[in-house]
Formats: structure tokens, sequence, C-alpha cells
């Protein structure tokens, strides 16, 4: 009975077989830790990734436009430390699983981002685009407090959170 | 279609695949295994096959980031797969050292040694990914007949 039960589903189902050089692949499983993308707009620049990374396989720069970001999959080993670690998940990994290449393209299966400097709107100094470090601030910021305090130098930032002051 | 083209076309026949481990701490090596012989990703229907011996062999995949005691007989096996040859890396470890990068005992990146011309990075890759890597070697196998 057991093998009749199996016969019809085999049956039913079709070929188990991915047939993926020839056609499009199966969908991936969501949580497949596949390429590593990074979303320069809510990184912090903590720069934990980077430390956390076993491989090394990203790296923080600083250029003349700002903090560069850069993960090269050739030597990421998928664990995932990045992510988890992350404090706004600004760094995640994708399930997109294609990256074999020809060698030609080694030194270009890469991810890179961009934090861009700032000249600060209170004091003029330097400052990175980064998202401001307040998860811990009691009452949380509302989303007009918060883009105030982007466009802001960390100096700057530290007095517009000590000028809020803790609630009484 | 020349002469030489029409050689070129019946030359081809299923390329075949060897598989060197280079110090590979087996995950790559079961993926390969996974790759040839489970039904659902059978790299088989590419027409080729595993071989146990380097003669054989027209595709060789090579895992593991090559350790220096793993140096010597690598490059005695991969002189003996008669041209032409495809090599592919499966894996970071072969292609950059991936998290043994800075250790004192392999020779990774194998393009040091090898002419490396298909890159499968993951740790390990999928399947699928081998698949993909095998498929390109193909194709790169192909004209170079």
């Amino acid at each position: 009975m057991n093998f009749l039960t199996l016969f019809v589903r085999n049956l039913r189902h079709g070929p188990y077989t991915d047939p993926f050089p020839f056609a499009p692949p199966a969908p991936a499983p969501k949580r497949l830790r596949g390429r590593i993308a990074f979303d320069a707009a809510i990184c912090e620049g903590c720069l934990l990734c980077e430390k956390v990374c076993p491989s090394g396989a990203i790296r923080f720069s600083r250029t003349r436009d700002g903090l560069a970001f850069d993960c090269w999959h050739d030597t990421c080993v998928f664990c995932g430390s990045c992510e988890f670690y992350c404090p706004t998940r600004a760094v995640y990994t994708t399930n997109e699983w294609r990256l074999a290449h020809v060698e030609a393209e080694k030194f270009t299966v890469a991810e890179h981002g961009l934090i861009p400097n700032i000249v600060c709107l209170d004091c003029g100094g330097k400052g990175l685009d980064t998202a401001p470090n307040v998860s811990k601030v009691r009452p949380p910021l509302s989303a007009d407090e918060l883009a105030q305090l982007r466009g802001r130098c960390p100096k700057c930032r530290n007095k517009f959170l000590r000028a809020r002051g803790k609630p009484s | 279609m020349t002469v030489l083209d029409r050689l070129k076309d019946l030359a081809a026949r299923s390329p075949w695949i060897y598989r060197i481990n280079s110090g590979s701490c087996n995950g790559c090596d079961v993926e390969c295994a996974t790759t040839a012989l489970i039904p659902r990703y059978d790299v088989e229907r590419l027409g080729c096959q595993y071989c146990g011996s380097p003669r054989h062999a027209d595709i060789v995949l090579i895992t593991g980031p090559l350790t220096i005691h793993v140096l010597g007989p690598a490059q005695r096996v991969f002189a003996e797969i008669p041209d032409p040859k495809v090599t592919v890396a499966i894996g970071v470890c072969p292609i950059s050292g991936g998290i043994f990068r800075e250790s004192y005992s392999i020779c990774a990146p194998i393009d040091k040694y090898f002419p490396v011309d298909v890159n499968v990075p993951g740790c390990p890759p999928r399947p699928q990914a081998i698949l993909e890597g095998v498929a390109k070697a193909i194709a790169i196998w192909r004209e170079r007949l």
C-alpha cells in the first residue's frame, strides 16, 4: 500500500531533478546565507562587521569621498556573523547563490558601498553620514529628531542628545 | 563551417570530471558528491562523469586551500591530466584562502600554481552553484578543443 501511494505521488509530482543549468533554478530557501548586501543608508559605521568577519572579506577604508565598504565574495565564508552582529541590519545576507564566475572576474565579485562625507550643519566640521547610534536612547527619537541628527558631526550629535536630556 | 570546426564538433565528447582534494575540510567534497550522485542535481545531465584516473579527465575540480604537504602530489596529478583541461576551483579556500588565508601551511590562492579557469565561491558552495561552474567550464572546454 505504501508503495502505491509513493507511486501515485511520484506520477503526480514528476521528476525531482532541478532543471537548473537548462532552465531557471528552483527558488532558493529564504534563509539561505548567500551573497552579502550592504545598505549604506542605515549603517552606523561601527565597523563591527569588519571586526567579526572570520575570513577578512569585509573591509572598510577611508577614501576621499567617505567611508567605503567592500565585501569580497571570493573570500567570504557566508557565516552570517556580520548580519548577526550588525546593530541595524545594514549588512545582511541575501539568498542569492549564483556566484560562479570565470577567473577574469575574480576580483569583481564584490559588494561595494559608500558612507559619504558630510559637513556638519551646526559647527561646519567634518563628519560621516552614518545612521545615528540611538537604539538605547529613551524615549526613542522621533523621525524628525533622527533627521536632525543625520546631518551633524559626532560631537554635535552628542551635544544634541545631551540637550534633549533624560525624561524626568 | 570550416573543416576545423567540424573536427572540433566531432572531438567534443562528454567531458569527464576529476576531483583533487588539496587539503579540503571535506565540506566541498561532500557537495561535489551531492552534485554528482543525488538525482535532484545530477551532474551527469551535462554529460559529466567522475572518473578514477586523472588520465581520463577533461575537467578538474580542485577543493581545499592547497596545503604545503599536498602541493607536490597535487601538481603531479594535475600534470597527468591530458590537455585541453579546464580547472575549476570549488569553494573559497582554493580561490583566496578563505578563513585559512594567513596560515603558514597553505599555498592558497591556488592560481599561483594552477591555471584556474572557473571559480565557484561558497563555504561550501551549493550543488547548483557547482553545476553552474561545471557548465561554465564545459563552455570553456569546448572552445579549447
